[in-house]
């Protein structure tokens, strides 16, 4: 049942604004969770459904946080983690005037990182990964992860020590 | 260095002094490197635009299945469709139903089939058999005794918990209860099925298990078995059988006192004179009895 409020979720405009600002961030929170594109594209179109269906009950401040739960708990039992296949753009190097032992060394080093990455605990990579990639704060992903700023900054933390230690071979 | 320093750094929330600290460190950078290789990630490419549009198809679909109310009319029809179903249901379950036919103690029934065979059951029996189905299989289900006279025809099988007995046609009697399956064959052709082997029993042939155990017995010289002309007839049973038998025909409390029952018994008792079946079973088996009022007490003689 659609409210007549104007800033209700129901309303196309609001609704739409709200898929348009986070659905790929939804994509990217679980591909970088599970590291499947199929899925992830599923999970956005779930949780956005869901959103909809419950529209007159969830206001547009907690929706974000709503599609978030409702995505992660989609495959929170399913999904087991695969590899994370993050492709790496080479806008600096189309440009560059780098020796080919540079590029050679940059790409060796991108390598170690994808691996290092794959072998992060799910919640790390995640972390880190919205952080870098999509330039979330911690306060965000605390909210998307339902848990502390402080319990980020802790994954955070730990991901960049383990991936030191992975790239650096201690 | 304070708690979750590298996750402070990443944010500058360190302060110049501990930044600076960080800086000598040998892992600064390491941890530098990371972040700028880190730029260089990204996640797959992701369509808003066509994702938002797929949303809203999807939204559509919902909606007009949301949208459907029902009518009074409608709702009258469920109901009515429910109702239908639960009497066709009971009538189909009604009919796949099985006729069943008990005997108490001290009874005895006849039964004709609906091919005309027939049943006589022994007392303390029961025969269960679809008349729906009887058509296409002739199929009897038995825990008891009883005799049978098969119209000829299709296979007819009896089956009980010990084994199945099936024909052509043909009169046999089948027995099974108290760890005994006896099979009797009178004319015809008679195959028992017992523990997945076929007996293929002629007439005048018999065919028993006591407990588990295939045992050789002779056939019969008679045309029909001994109980439909009022005689329980035994041969090499167990007493404490016979001693049931007797329990079921004259519908009376049994009891023993120091005696083996497991002692095989050769002989017969009549089913309608109480007195002189008592007389029949003691005699033989050299022990004595009581009785008194719907109780027999069956007792070994003393030896003084």
């Amino acid at each position: 049942m659609a409210s007549k409020n104007n800033n209700s979720v129901c309303e196309d405009k609001v609704y739409s604004h709200i898929f348009t600002t986070n659905a790929k961030t939804v994509f990217n929170y679980i591909y970088y969770k599970f590291g499947n594109e199929e899925k992830a594209n599923d999970a956005v179109q779930e949780a956005f459904l869901k959103l909809w269906e419950n529209c007159a009950k969830v206001s547009p401040e907690k929706a974000k946080s709503y599609v978030y739960t409702i995505a992660n708990n989609l495959y929170l039992n399913v999904l087991k983690a695969e590899k994370v296949r993050l492709k790496h753009a080479d806008k600096t190097l189309k440009v560059s005037n780098e020796s080919p032992e540079f590029i050679l060394e940059h790409k060796e080093y991108q390598d170690k990182l994808d691996a290092a990455l794959n072998s992060l605990p799910e919640n790390q990579r995640t972390t880190f990964l919205l952080n870098r990639i999509d330039g979330k704060k911690y306060a965000e992903i605390a909210e998307m992860e339902g848990v502390s700023i402080k319990a980020i900054e802790k994954r955070m933390h730990l991901a960049l020590k383990s991936l030191r230690e992975k790239i650096d071979g201690i | 260095m304070q708690e979750n320093y590298l996750a402070k750094w990443l944010n500058g929330e360190l302060s110049e002094a501990e930044l600076s600290e960080f800086k000598k460190t040998d892992e600064y950078a390491s941890y530098q490197k990371i972040i700028e290789a880190s730029t260089f990630l990204e996640a797959p490419k992701f369509d808003t635009e066509k994702a938002l549009i797929d949303i809203k198809v999807k939204q559509q679909n919902n909606n007009s299945v949301k949208v459907v109310k029902l009518s009074p009319i409608k709702k009258l029809m469920r109901v009515a469709a429910a109702i239908a179903i639960l009497i066709t249901g009971t009538y189909f379950y009604m009919n796949s139903l099985n006729e069943t036919i008990t005997t108490l103690y001290a009874e005895r029934t006849e039964i004709t089939l609906p091919d005309n065979s027939e049943v006589v059951l022994n007392a303390d029996s029961k025969v269960s058999y679809s008349i729906k189905n009887w058509d296409t299989k002739r199929n009897i289900d038995l825990d008891g005794e009883a005799y049978f006279k098969v119209a000829k025809g299709k296979r007819f099988t009896v089956a009980t918990d010990a084994g199945t007995v099936s024909v052509l046609g043909t009169q046999f009697n089948v027995t099974q209860r108290d760890g005994i399956f006896k099979v009797t064959c009178f004319e015809g052709l008679v195959s028992v099925l017992f523990n997945n082997k076929e007996t293929k029993l002629p007439a005048g042939t018999s065919f028993l298990v006591v407990n588990g155990q295939i045992k050789d017995i002779k056939a019969p010289n008679t045309s029909e078995p001994s109980w439909i002309n009022n005689e329980s007839s035994f041969k090499s049973i167990p007493l404490s059988y016979v001693l049931n038998e007797l329990k079921r025909q004259y519908n009376i409390t049994v009891e023993t006192k120091n005696i083996n029952t497991d002692k095989l018994f050769t002989g017969s008792f009549s089913n309608t004179n109480i007195d002189l079946a008592l007389k029949s079973i003691s005699v033989p088996a050299q022990i004595k009895f009581k009785l008194e009022g719907n109780k027999v007490l069956f007792y070994a003689e003393k030896t003084h």
